[in-house]
């Protein structure tokens, strides 16, 4: 039996009034992949809004219980300085504020946290124009401003830029997939595939199965109508590609 | 003396009262036209002008020009009286008749400052330079009224940097500014570092800067810190002639800081472009208050006008009024006006990274800051400006070099490459 990292027992939250999630029950294990599917709508990025503290989400019900504590009440910036990483699905733009210093900021931040001592300017950019080779970026990306006129792919490329500087222990992707070619799919999948080490625990948030032939997936879980209303093995995506999500009932 | 009692006056009683030079009769029959400003005042509406007119002053005499320390490039200017000079800069003190005013400045105190300065400060620029102007104020309370001058030959590129120091200077009123004259083909950069901090003295800076055919004159003001402070401006723009003008604010406590300006198109083909970006805390109201007009006969014109602003705290508010007067149609001309908070996006995004609520804004506000300081092209400047701004914010400055240079990245490439 695997260790459970997080486990999120009967939640319920608003947003913008209007209740999207009802009763979610799903738990994350320990180094495994889980893989989130469900329709456009159904409350999969209300989801990992509620995880990550977002503004626009009021839980209303349950517990999101994380290496043990309800983390509910949390500050998004000590939940993520407890290991907790969402990619965007749609990142902002921050005009003015300097990628590389912005990383660096997030990144010395973590390691205060930690107790390790911050890197300096040199030590930092080291290690982040090795990443930025490695996911085929740009290097002018790192003196841009954040995200400020990137396009869909680089903007996620960032995003995983930061996963890999930050070494978060559970990684939320939200439709990572999404705008992204070939070439910066396979380039994407690969630094998340890189990240993998046993103890860390992913959760791929998709509506459609691609992703999935490059990372891949412990768990299926099928969101529906803010609960999850099915937990299977890999198998499932085949299924779910062939009935689609309609044919699928509450277990 | 009470200004707020010469408003009333004939133009010769207030010659005879201000023991004014001859050569100043135009400046007051201008403040006899338009009155002593109050609160009622089309430029002083969202300024607490009254206290300040109302207040019995002691007026503090412009002592005679002693000795001239010569410097490399700096003039200093204390307490309205030239004490520091590069050897290269030509300096006339006095009140010569050729200081041609301006007979139509909306600005009351600009010909109340005029009709006060029994001297003029007129620096001449032949050559292309770059200088600093150090103003210094040093008696507490007091009401102080200099003007100086500044004459930028034709073709010749200058750049002036411009401080205040007024730490001995508190509860003073200081009334000044400079009548540029910015000639063909040349181009005068004015960069303003206008720091207060809260029981600093309160500066009325009126000027007024002609913009010759073909010339071009960049404005960029910084308004920083505490305090009140007013900052009014009349530009004319002949042929071809240019103006940019950008005004960074970051007010807080219970500041009242801004910018009241006219931009006047005379010439066709000129151009301006004015940004006003306005930062404000607490109890602190910023004023943006800006004219452009276009004369019948500034055709094929371009104007352009901006202001944004942040409200950091419900008790901070901002006066922006941008507006256009436009006499012809041959023109392109925009302006615009937003006001709002900080964004929450943007904010949840740099926390979600694990930095701190207090950082996250902090970065946010410089991000929107830098915009106007990244504008200077010179770079000794813009680090200070940066650490100017990052004092007046957060008390002390911490700005890396990262934000500011490219050296850093220079070094990990090498010891990489090692
Ligand atoms: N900020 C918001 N205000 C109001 N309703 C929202 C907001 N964000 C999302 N919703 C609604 O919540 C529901 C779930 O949205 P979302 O979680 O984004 O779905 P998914 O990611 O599964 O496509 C949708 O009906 C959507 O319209
Ligand atoms: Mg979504």
């Amino acid at each position: 039996m695997s260790t459970v990292v997080m486990d999120i027992d009967n939640l319920h939250a608003r947003i913008g009034g209007k209740e999207i999630l009802k009763g979610l029950n799903l738990q994350l294990e320990e180094g495994k992949v889980h893989a989130i599917m469900g329709p456009n709508g159904a409350g999969k990025s209300t989801l990992s809004k509620a995880i990550t503290g977002h503004y626009d989400i009021e839980v209303l019900n349950g517990e999101i219980r994380y290496k043990g504590q309800n983390i509910v009440d949390w500050e998004p910036e000590d939940r993520a300085l407890e290991g907790i990483f969402l990619s965007f699905q749609n990142p902002v733009e921050i005009p003015g504020v300097n990628n590389a210093y912005f990383l660096r900021t997030a990144v010395n931040a973590k390691r205060k946290h930690l107790g390790l001592p911050e890197l300096n300017a040199a030590e930092f950019l080291r290690e982040m124009k090795k990443l930025v080779a490695e996911l085929g970026m740009k290097p002018e990306m790192i003196s841009r401003s954040l995200n400020e006129g990137f396009s869909g792919g680089e903007k996620k490329r960032n995003e995983i830029l930061q996963m890999m500087m930050l070494q978060p222990d559970v990684i939320i992707l939200d439709e990572i997939d999404s705008g992204l070619d070939i070439d910066a799919l396979r380039a994407v999948s690969e630094g998340i595939n890189k990240m993998k080490d046993g103890k860390r625990s992913f959760l791929v948030i998709t509506h459609y199965s691609r992703i999935l032939d490059y990372i891949e997936p412990d768990y299926i879980h099928v969101l529906k109508d803010g609960k999850i209303i099915k937990t299977a093995g890999p198998e499932l995506v085949a299924e779910l590609e062939e009935k689609g999500y309609g044919a699928i009932e509450e277990a | 003396m009470r200004p707020v009692l010469l408003g009333a006056m004939s133009p010769e009683s207030l010659m005879e009262e201000l023991q004014a030079s001859p050569s100043r009769a135009l400046a007051a029959r201008r403040l006899s036209e338009l009155g002593m400003p109050t609160r009622k005042s089309e430029a002083y509406r969202y300024f607490e002008i009254d206290p300040l007119m109302e207040h019995d002053w002691d007026v503090l005499p412009v002592a005679p020009t002693g000795e001239i320390e010569e410097t490399q490039r700096r003039i200093v200017i204390t307490d309205g009286v030239v004490t520091a000079l590069p050897a290269d800069v030509e300096v006339q003190v006095g009140c010569s008749d050729a200081i041609d005013l301006d007979g139509a400045h909306f600005d009351p105190l600009y010909y109340l400052g005029h009709l006060m300065s029994r001297e003029v400060i007129s620096l001449r620029f032949r050559k292309d330079t770059r200088v600093t102007i150090v103003h210094r104020y040093t008696r507490p309370a007091k009401l102080l009224a200099y003007r100086t001058a500044i004459y930028v030959d034709a073709n010749v590129h200058v750049q002036i940097a411009e401080r205040y120091e007024g730490e001995g200077a508190c509860g003073a009123l200081i009334l000044s500014g400079h009548d540029a004259f910015v000639s063909r083909d040349a181009t005068l950069t004015l960069v303003k570092d206008q720091t207060l901090r809260i029981g600093d003295y309160t500066p009325i800076f009126s000027h007024r800067i002609k913009v010759d055919s073909q010339a071009s004159c960049c404005l960029h003001s910084f308004d920083f810190g505490a305090g009140s402070g007013l900052q009014l401006i009349k530009a004319e723009l002949h042929e071809h002639a240019r103006i940019d003008a950008d005004h960074l604010l970051y007010a807080k406590d219970h500041a009242r800081r801004g910018t009241v300006s006219q931009i006047v198109h005379i010439g066709q083909s000129s151009l301006s472009n004015q940004r006003a970006k306005n930062i404000l805390a607490e109890k602190a109201r910023g004023i943006f208050d800006a004219l452009i007009k276009v004369e019948h006969t500034g055709k094929y014109t371009k104007a352009h006008q901006n202001s944004k602003a942040i409200l950091l705290n419900d008790g901070a508010y901002m006066a922006s009024k941008p507006q256009l007067e436009i006499y012809i149609d041959d023109l392109e001309a925009s302006h615009g006006s937003t006001t709002g908070q900080l964004d929450e996006a943007q904010l949840f995004y740099l926390r979600s990274r694990g930095i701190a609520r207090d950082e996250a804004r902090k970065m946010l506000i410089l991000a929107f800051a830098n915009e106007l300081i990244d504008a200077l092209e010179d770079e000794v400047l813009r680090e200070e400006l940066h650490r100017s701004f990052e004092e007046a914010y957060w008390g002390v400055t911490s700005v890396t070099c990262m934000e500011t240079c490219h050296g850093c990245e220079d070094l990990a490439a090498e010891s990489a490459a090692k």
